[in-house]
């Protein structure tokens, strides 16, 4: 097995409010304490990242102290910058009359019901690929399960997308040859590639544009894919807590990440209340969560599993967070690789 | 008659023979590539005429390389005005 913080990517992730933004800033600030510099990037559109670490933190890296730096991707923001470059792009080729028709035309992408989604993950995507030459671990606090898996699974499903539109291409190409060898010095075949002549760009320069771009695309698509999939480079964290309903959706989670083969590293159960706390009322749930933990260890007994108890505050502040971090460390002795690698 | 001008004329036969034996090939031949290229098409702007796509936001880019063949294209999927509310490419 490999420890913890040998992996690039550390994806955090759980139903909503078990406690994923809690472990993820404490499994940043650990690592950044153990030498390895650290970026901590918030997916969840309601972001509380910032909250945790008491800093304002937005859509740029913000150093949150030695090692560590976050990040709260702002979908929307993204997607403005890359509709705004097709825009320019779309304007270069038009009459300015038509400017305004481009404007309206390009402005219902932003308001379709992929958009946030395929910005947010454009932007994890970069990050995975890019910010290994600056950091050495990448930990994401991802949003509550179903939104996380569904993004974990586009790569996948972009990828095969692509490959399909570069065959229709592929195939338009080889037919277009075949046409060249009927009609040696005719050029009024029909097909994309000869209509209309000398206005257009040459057929050559554009087929080689629109390669390049599915190329690129593809290209993205499948090493996010690969990094994804490889658990000497990437880790899943399942949060839950002693509870009915997160524990019925961990399995569910887990059977998706398993299809997707994303490699899942362990489990985290958070809010365990404490031994030590009393009173009839406390004594009756916590015989309640005895029996939740039992089928945890039961139904998960392939993972790795951590357990940590409710607090009596809530978490805010770095003090709390290496609190929480610590217990961890300590059910895992050196599995974590706290203290970086000579 | 010359033999450069029998060879000349045969050359002309052989020619028309083959635009004959070709023609019908040729043009099941260029249905197809429109067939894949009207496909291709409606995988970039898709979208526009309410067809969900998952994938619009990440071909984007290629719509304005399309552009100019969009009015070849629409015309073509037997809609004779763009379908594009306020996109008057005719
Ligand atoms: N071990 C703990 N002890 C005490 N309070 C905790 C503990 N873990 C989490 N909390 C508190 O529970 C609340 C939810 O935690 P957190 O924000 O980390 O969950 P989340 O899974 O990220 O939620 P969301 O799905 O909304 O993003 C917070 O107020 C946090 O302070
Ligand atoms: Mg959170």
């Amino acid at each position: 097995m490999h420890r913890l913080f040998d992996r690039r990517i550390i994806f955090v992730g759980g139903k909503g409010g078990v406690g994923k933004t809690t472990i993820a800033g404490a499994l940043a600030l650990m690592a950044a304490d153990g030498g390895r510099t650290t970026l901590l990037v918030s997916t969840d559109p309601a972001h509380s990242l910032g909250d945790v670490f008491d800093m304002p933190i937005g859509n740029e890296e913000t150093p949150l102290g030695p090692n560590l730096s976050g990040l709260e991707i702002d979908p929307e923001a993204e997607a403005e910058r890359h509709i705004a470059t097709v825009k320019m792009s779309m304007k270069s080729l038009v009459a300015p009359k038509m400017y305004g028709a481009i404007d309206r035309q390009i402005e219902l992408a932003r308001h379709s019901p992929g958009t946030m989604e395929a910005a947010l993950l454009e932007r994890m995507a970069d990050l995975m690929v890019d910010a290994r030459s600056r950091f050495d671990l990448l930990i994401f606090d991802t949003a509550p399960s179903g939104h996380t898996i569904r993004l974990l699974s586009l790569p996948e499903l972009m990828a095969a997308w692509i490959d399909g539109m570069m065959s229709y291409r592929d195939r338009s190409r080889r037919l277009g040859e075949v046409l060249k060898v009927f009609s040696r010095d005719q050029s009024k075949e029909d097909g994309f590639g000869m209509i209309g002549g000398s206005q257009d760009e040459p057929d050559d320069s554009r087929d080689g544009r629109i390669k390049e771009i599915l190329m690129t695309r593809r290209r993205k698509f499948h090493r996010a894919r690969e990094l994804l999939t490889d658990a000497s480079t990437t880790a899943f964290l399942l949060v839950l807590n002693a509870e009915r309903l997160p524990i019925l959706e961990s399995k569910k989670t887990l059977d998706l990440l398993s299809k997707f083969n994303v490699p899942v590293a362990g489990m985290i159960v958070n809010r365990l209340l404490p031994p030590d706390a009393g009173g009839d009322f406390l004594r009756e749930r916590r015989l309640q969560e005895d029996e939740y933990r039992e089928e945890i260890d039961q139904t998960f007994a392939g993972l790795r599993r951590i357990y940590l108890h409710l607090l009596p505050h809530d978490v805010h502040g770095v003090e709390t967070l290496r609190e929480i971090g610590e217990a961890m460390a300590e059910q895992l002795g050196g599995a974590f690789g706290a203290a970086k690698a000579p | 008659m010359k033999w450069a001008d029998i060879k000349e004329k045969l050359r002309w036969c052989a020619y028309l023979a083959s635009e004959a034996y070709n023609m019908p090939y040729r043009s099941t031949v260029a249905r197809a590539r429109r067939e894949q290229d009207d496909l291709f098409m409606l995988l970039i702007f898709s979208e526009m005429m309410g067809i969900p796509n998952p994938a619009t936001y990440y071909t984007l880019e290629l719509q304005p390389i399309m552009l100019e063949r969009f009015h070849d294209w629409h015309t073509r999927m037997g809609m004779e005005h763009s379908p594009l509310d306020g996109f008057r490419c005719c």
